[in-house]
């Protein structure tokens, strides 16, 4: 036996300032990278893409100008699809074919990470752990929130140099300083939506919460955007939405720097506030407190199927009512939409494939796309409900009792798509109520229609997500919101680039008609709902034979 | 009769080998210990009787019923605890206890509170304020209330405090009496030895040794330190004496059964302190079974 004559300093007493903040900042880093990369090249061939196209399709000064006096007047377009200036150059046409786009997916992107890195750490318990080790909570806030600017900064670099790279097409000719003040403005949305993040995370006990409280400043935010750019008197609004803020910048234009001051001021108001809360709360806490002691409320207790309508009743309303609110808002702004039509603006439509029908009942088409997208959405929280309550053992608690596995599952599938059958009508019918404030009436029947004509895409976006979680449940939550982007992403893309029609067929949307503009084709309708129920019942036998993560 | 049978029951994940030939037997209203250190395939074999995962070969049964096919019929009869209890944090212990009485279909709502007060739970705290002992209480009560023929215990006891585990033995030989069959799996001697009848120690998924008590304690071997006056003398031809380990004039080594004649020896040199423990598991493992191999398991 070897008998120790003097023990080894502990080896904290050698260890650098700083080294857990910056194995943190590490750790965040790597978590956001790889999506950062991937907005970045989405990003950046978007913009190159749209630039392009434009060149092409407007190759001179005569055709310009005319896109420029035709397009200038819609104003219900510039609601939806976002500010129409400069439009006769391919900078102004640029930033306005992008602008909800991109901003959107930033904004979403920039808060998603932001709760996931904090809340979600949190949550998990891992927080605590880093928390136990040489670091305080604001400063390991600040680290983490270094990685997550770190992230966005990934996105700018590659978003710039992309269209850099489009600019040195003597057609597009971007300048560097243009190009460099429209990836800063792009960077705007997910700047203070981490902000956002950061700060709803101190605010919210669980990241569910978190995150909800940030789609809500997303949908205001959003909401007062539209709002701005519906008539002159109301364009002050631009300064309180970071969308706005974006807007005014107006590169290849104006080319104003100030909003981005802005933005950076509210950004480290936000941040500095949100690093407060977090070094003076206690860990695992939320500001705003909820009550840990509660009487017995037996709804929902009696089977696994109730429990899962029970705990999930507050994100589904939530997408519920957020799909409702766009329809509603949709509705609003069909009065401005009926006013007169241009040529630029059916051409846009004619390219969203909408042909038939009349300007509202088209532009609605086009509304019930993006509608789509909401409800297609909406099996994402049940599926990653389904996947957390295997990841964490709570699975294991149900599947010990004597309940069938295709049961429990299929219980909650039902239950996602009576989630989905009913955000779909009520946003048609929310969508008409919208459209009657302002005097226009396409029919009620025609708009639950309309509504309902989402549903079959988001059930197979649902049958998708179902089976992945059955065969590997870490995995699904991303496939469903990967597969729904990607589709959103390739219609759109294909709108804007000529040639690639091909591309559209991978797109769930393509295999949705545009009502109430095109009529419904009932085979289609049938196939698709057909596709779903394949999925539902191939994942269920998946279910049926794997084994539990038990891990 | 037997409640739990399995027949080379083996698991594998990928090249790992999680449970490996398992050959297991247990009666009714008997308490068997399941022994064995951290990811020696403990979890695993209450997984695969639960029907939770399915076996790469080999059969088991419970109640005659075999535990993949007809497991909802098992687990009519059956109650799980596991070592760590991950419940739904936004629901009360009430709740929880409501929910899993409700989907079990059995629950005996006196004895129920009998056992929230023996255990000394506060019922209207949600499961996110509730300490990881007090989350495990829930999961016991709820599994102990449901009266069910079979008890699977895995690890059911981490996060107690003394005072709750000795409530817990008490309820399982409570249960015992009353004609139940527990499977406790446990790296705890002390806990085998306060409730068990009948013990399998596993190791790198395997059964090494299964058997009575009696057995196992003929397994046990105290631990002991001495220093000395002089040099130690040779004590590793003494019956019992294994692991002699020597610096200076200290002395170390273990002893199964008899300490005379080691005391005898170190008496004659003159003992100027000594100490002796029981051994861990792991000792235990060590001293029966030469030095551990690295294990083929991952922790499951």
């Amino acid at each position: 036996m070897t008998a120790s004559t003097s023990a080894p300093t502990p080896m904290s007493a050698h260890a650098p300032r700083y080294r857990t903040e910056v194995a943190l900042a590490r750790r965040a880093f790597k978590q956001v990278w790889i999506s950062a990369t991937l907005w970045a090249l989405l990003f950046g061939v978007t913009i190159a893409a749209s630039a392009l196209n434009y060149t092409s399709t407007f190759p001179d000064r005569a055709t310009r100008l005319k896109l420029a006096a035709t397009t200038g007047r819609d104003r219900g377009m510039a609601m939806l699809l976002g500010p129409v200036s400069a439009i006769d150059t391919v900078g102004g046409y640029t930033v306005y074919k992008c602008f909800v786009f991109l901003t959107a997916i930033g904004a979403v992107w920039g808060l998603l990470i932001a709760t996931r890195l904090l809340r979600g750490e949190e949550d998990a318990g891992r927080w605590q752990l880093v928390l136990a080790g040489g670091t305080r909570a604001g400063r390991a806030t600040v680290a983490t929130l270094t990685a997550l600017f770190a992230g966005v900064g990934v996105v700018f670099v590659g978003t710039t140099a992309i269209t850099l790279l489009a600019g040195r097409n003597p057609d597009v000719g971007f300048g560097a300083g243009p190009t460099l003040l429209y990836g800063l403005s792009l960077m705007i949305a997910p700047t203070v939506f981490v902000a956002v993040g950061a700060l709803t995370s101190q605010l919210g006990r669980t990241r569910r919460v978190a995150t909800g409280l940030g789609m809500a400043v997303f949908g205001i935010t959003s909401m007062l955007r539209m709002i701005a750019d519906s008539g002159e008197s109301t364009k002050w609004l631009l300064w309180t939405t970071p969308f706005g803020w974006t807007e005014r910048m107006r590169p290849f234009g104006a080319n104003d720097p100030r909003p981005l001051l802005l933005a950076l001021a509210v950004v480290a108001v936000v941040l500095i506030g949100a690093t407060r809360l977090a070094s003076t709360r206690d860990a695992g806490a939320g500001v705003v407190a909820t009550s840990d002691v509660s009487r017995l409320r037996p709804f929902g207790l009696a089977s696994p199927v109730r429990l899962a309508a029970r705990l999930d009743a507050s994100v589904l309303s939530t997408w519920c009512v957020g799909a409702i609110a766009a329809g509603f808002a949709f509705g609003v702004v069909a009065n401005v939409a009926s006013g007169v039509v241009s040529s630029s603006v059916s051409d846009t439509l004619r390219r969203f494939g909408v042909h038939g029908g009349s300007f509202v009942l088209r532009y609605f088409g086009i509304a019930f796309l993006l509608v789509a997208t909401v409800v297609a959405l909406l099996p994402v929280s049940e599926i990653a409900a389904a996947a957390d309550d295997e990841s964490t053992g709570r699975l294991v608690h149900v599947l010990a009792q004597p309940v069938r596995r295709t049961a429990m599952l299929g219980g909650r599938v039902a239950l996602a798509a009576v989630a989905i059958v009913t955000t779909g009508l009520v946003t048609g019918v929310a969508a008409w109520l919208g459209a009657k404030t302002q005097g226009v009436d396409p029919g009620l029947g025609r708009m639950a229609g309309a509504g309902l004509n989402t549903v079959p895409t988001a059930l197979v976006v649902l049958g998708i997500g179902v089976l992945v979680l059955a065969i590997a449940p870490r995995a699904a939550t991303g496939t469903v919101y990967g597969v729904v982007i990607a589709s959103l992403v390739i219609d759109l893309l294909t709108t804007l680039v000529s040639g690639t029609s091909w591309l559209d067929r991978v797109s769930l949307f393509h295999y949705m008609a545009l009502a109430p503009s095109e009529h419904t084709d009932a085979r289609t309708v049938v196939l698709t709902l057909t596709a779903a129920v394949l999925l539902c019942v191939l994942a269920l036998t998946f279910f049926q034979r794997r084994d539990l993560d038990t891990a | 009769m037997n409640v739990v049978c399995t027949d080379r029951l083996t698991k594998q994940y990928g090249h790992t080998t999680a449970l490996d030939a398992l050959d297991l037997t247990i009666g009714e209203g008997e308490v068997f210990g399941y022994l064995g250190p951290n990811g020696a395939g403990k979890s695993t074999t209450i997984a695969l009787l639960l029907g939770l995962i399915r076996s790469t070969s080999g059969t088991a049964s419970i109640f005659g019923l075999d535990v993949w096919r007809d497991a909802p019929a098992i687990h009519r009869r059956v109650a799980y605890v596991p070592s760590e209890s991950d419940l739904w944090p936004s629901l009360t212990g009430a709740e929880v206890l409501e929910f899993l009485g409700n989907v079990h279909g059995s629950v005996d709502r006196v004895y129920r509170d009998e056992l929230v007060e023996r255990f000394d739970l506060v019922l209207d705290k949600k499961i996110r304020a509730l300490s990881h002992g007090n989350r495990q209480k829930v999961v016991l009560i709820g599994a102990l209330a449901s009266r069910p023929e079979l008890l699977l215990l895995d690890e059911p006891t981490t996060g107690l405090d003394p005072l709750m585990e000795q409530v817990f033995r008490a309820c399982v030989r409570e249960a015992r009496d009353r004609g139940q069959t527990v499977l406790l799996s446990t790296h705890v001697l002390s806990e085998v030895e306060a409730v068990c009848d009948r013990v399998a120690m596993l190791r790198a998924g395997r059964v090494i040794e299964t058997g009575r008590l009696d057995a196992l304690r003929g397994l046990a071997a105290l631990h002991v330190v001495a220093q000395l006056h002089s040099p130690p003398p040779d004590v590793s031809r003494l019956a019992g004496v294994n692991n002699v380990v020597i610096d200076g004039t200290t002395i170390e080594c273990d002893v199964a059964g008899s300490m005379e004649p080691l005391l005898r020896k170190l008496a004659a040199v003159g003992v100027r302190h000594m100490t002796t423990r029981e051994p861990s598991l792991e000792e235990l493992f060590i001293a029966r079974y030469g030095e551990l191999q690295p294990a083929s398991t991952d922790e499951r």
